[in-house]
């Protein structure tokens, strides 16, 4: 596989703080990255650092096998960043033929339309009187307008609505699938499990996990059960082999187990009467939570978060 | 070239359309212009009627100069713009020249503007060979201005860059003498108006009118600011680069 970004022994230190520590990773071509994390986990600084903005304190970067801040690699991507609005004074369509004119082979303005999904109607606007979501839009039109190899975006979806967002993952998806690298930033964690296939998680300055959504929920393999009976003792739940703790809340049994296949095979088989039986599946908010807070009870998110699936789904 | 064009195409549109630049930099001075030669006579004549012109032709290209280019550059930071930019294949050098020669076509549409308000209203009457020259000068003189504008541009909040700017542009309005001559004024303005660059860069203008050329002592004054606030600048951005 090519290695189109590399980054080795990346540091960033704002005064006393080091913002990014030491931060070492490859991305091949092709790939749909997560970069995920709190505010202030370092996300944000290392993207700047891939785009030549912010110069790293130690460490180095290439990009293209060249050095972020050269013109060919500008030439080759695409960026999409927080809070920029758009130029004042001129129309959706002068902005994009301006930005069109910065690079040698810029995508028709036809075909940008077509995957941003920008109406024809929205071109005679003025930029700076769009909606919210619409700027948005106009500036992954900016992003993608110069048919980049590999398209930055910084927090993307902030300030769509639900539809303009799923529209949004899919125009990704369209250019993930015609071989562009991707790779965005977010801080919503199911956007992350939903739409990329890697995903790095920054905690503190530092990488702390990186692998596929899959991986990284299964860092984390507990599930739970969860049911409703009148006549169910839970000293014996306790002894079941596949349990590994029984507790009531909400007048519901809550059983976690690192299986919950096994247990329910084991709770059918020991004839356990059961009620509105739910499943819970580790989420990568938990894997997200275990990894980043230290002591936190992973088990509770579980059955906390609102993410239970009825048994009659599966 | 096809970035450059379009460049300079798009910040000349950009500041026609600003709504701040067609009030403050043509409507006010042609207001001013109007006011000052024909509702309070001062019966000082024709002479005054063209010198004045060109004071509040000065006056306006001053103002685009300072204003209009610095707070634009202090917004384009402030939103984002900049650093968006930076992610382009679009050099600094063609950003920069782009916005100079767009604020440029700006200065002569103004002078334009203004010349045949001048003209038409009050009869100004000048050889053509003074009109151009006059108008080079105007044109070339503001280069002291732009780079204050610059340094204006190198600000982080809108707000101050405003403030500051505009107060910058008052005083040196006045005390440059382009709202009235400085030889009314007590002699303490003289000597204050010989020692900042908007007395020279009206002084220029007003010789042409009267028929002499700028003397040397504008043009050395005017080189001498333009070459500070230039270095001025480009320390404070360098300043602002290690930040960073």
């Amino acid at each position: 596989m090519e290695t189109i970004i590399a980054t080795n022994h990346l540091s960033k230190r704002y005064k006393n703080l080091w913002a990014v520590n030491d931060v070492s990773f490859e991305v091949n071509k092709g790939e749909l990255l997560a970069v995920l994390g709190k505010n202030g986990a370092g996300k944000s600084t290392t993207l700047l650092m891939l785009l030549g903005l912010v110069k790293p304190t130690l460490g180095n970067i290439l990009i293209l096998n060249k050095q972020p801040q050269e013109r060919a690699v500008k030439e080759k991507i695409g960026v999409m960043l927080q809070e920029v609005s758009v130029i004042d004074a001129l129309s959706v369509k002068e902005v994009l033929l301006m930005f069109s004119s910065y690079y040698e082979n810029p995508l028709r303005l036809e075909e940008v339309l077509e995957i941003t999904g920008i109406p024809i109607e929205m071109l005679k606007k003025r930029a700076y009187k769009l909606s919210g979501g619409q700027k948005r839009r106009l500036n992954f039109a900016l992003a993608i307008l110069s048919n980049p190899q590999i398209v930055f975006l910084d927090e993307p979806t902030v300030g769509m609505d639900s539809t303009v967002r799923k529209k949004f993952w899919q125009a990704i998806q369209f250019l993930n699938d015609e071989g562009k690298t991707v790779i965005f930033t977010t801080h919503y964690l199911q956007e992350a499990d939903d739409v990329a296939k890697r995903i790095m998680l920054f905690n503190q300055g530092k990488v702390i996990a990186d692998g596929s959504p899959l991986q990284l929920k299964s860092h984390l393999s507990d599930g739970a059960i969860s049911f409703t009976s009148d006549q169910v003792d839970i000293n014996l739940l306790q002894t079941f082999s596949h349990v590994i703790s029984a507790k009531i809340t909400n007048q519901r049994i809550v059983l976690t187990t690192t299986s919950t296949d096994a247990l329910l095979g084991e709770l059918f088989e020991k004839k356990v009467v059961m009620r509105d039986i739910h499943l819970h599946r580790a989420r990568l908010e938990d894997a997200f939570e275990s990894l980043t807070v230290e002591g936190g009870s992973v088990n509770e998110s579980l059955v906390d978060a609102n993410e239970s699936r009825s048994i009659t789904d599966i | 070239m096809k970035a450059w064009l379009m460049q300079t195409k798009v910040e000349v549109l950009r500041i026609f359309r600003n709504p701040y630049f067609v009030f403050w930099s043509l409507f006010m001075p042609i207001v001013f212009y109007f006011v000052f030669t024909n509702i309070f006579n001062t019966g000082m004549g024709d002479s005054w009627n063209s010198r004045f012109l060109m004071s509040i032709t000065c006056f306006s290209v001053m103002g685009t100069s300072i204003l209009t280019l610095g707070i634009r550059l202090v917004e384009e930071k402030a939103h984002g713009w900049s650093n968006f930019m930076r992610t382009t294949p679009l050099s600094s050098s063609v950003y920069f020249s782009a916005k100079m020669v767009g604020q440029t076509m700006i200065h002569i549409c103004s002078v334009i503007i203004i010349f045949v308000v001048g003209a038409v209203i009050n009869g100004v009457s000048l050889s053509v060979w003074q009109w151009l020259t006059s108008a080079l000068w105007i044109l070339i003189g503001a280069l002291p201005f732009l780079a204050i504008g610059t340094i204006i541009g190198a600000m982080n909040k809108v707000e101050t860059a405003a403030g500051i700017s505009n107060f910058f542009y008052m005083v040196l309005a006045f005390m440059g003498g382009l709202f009235m001559p400085i030889e009314v004024l007590p002699s303490i303005f003289k000597t204050i108006a010989k020692a900042i660059p908007s007395y020279h860069y009206g002084a220029g203008v007003w010789e042409i009118t009267e028929g002499g050329t700028p003397s040397l002592l504008n043009i050395a004054v005017l080189t001498g600011y333009f070459l500070l606030f230039v270095v001025l600048s480009i320390y404070i951005r360098r300043k602002q680069e290690v930040v960073v």
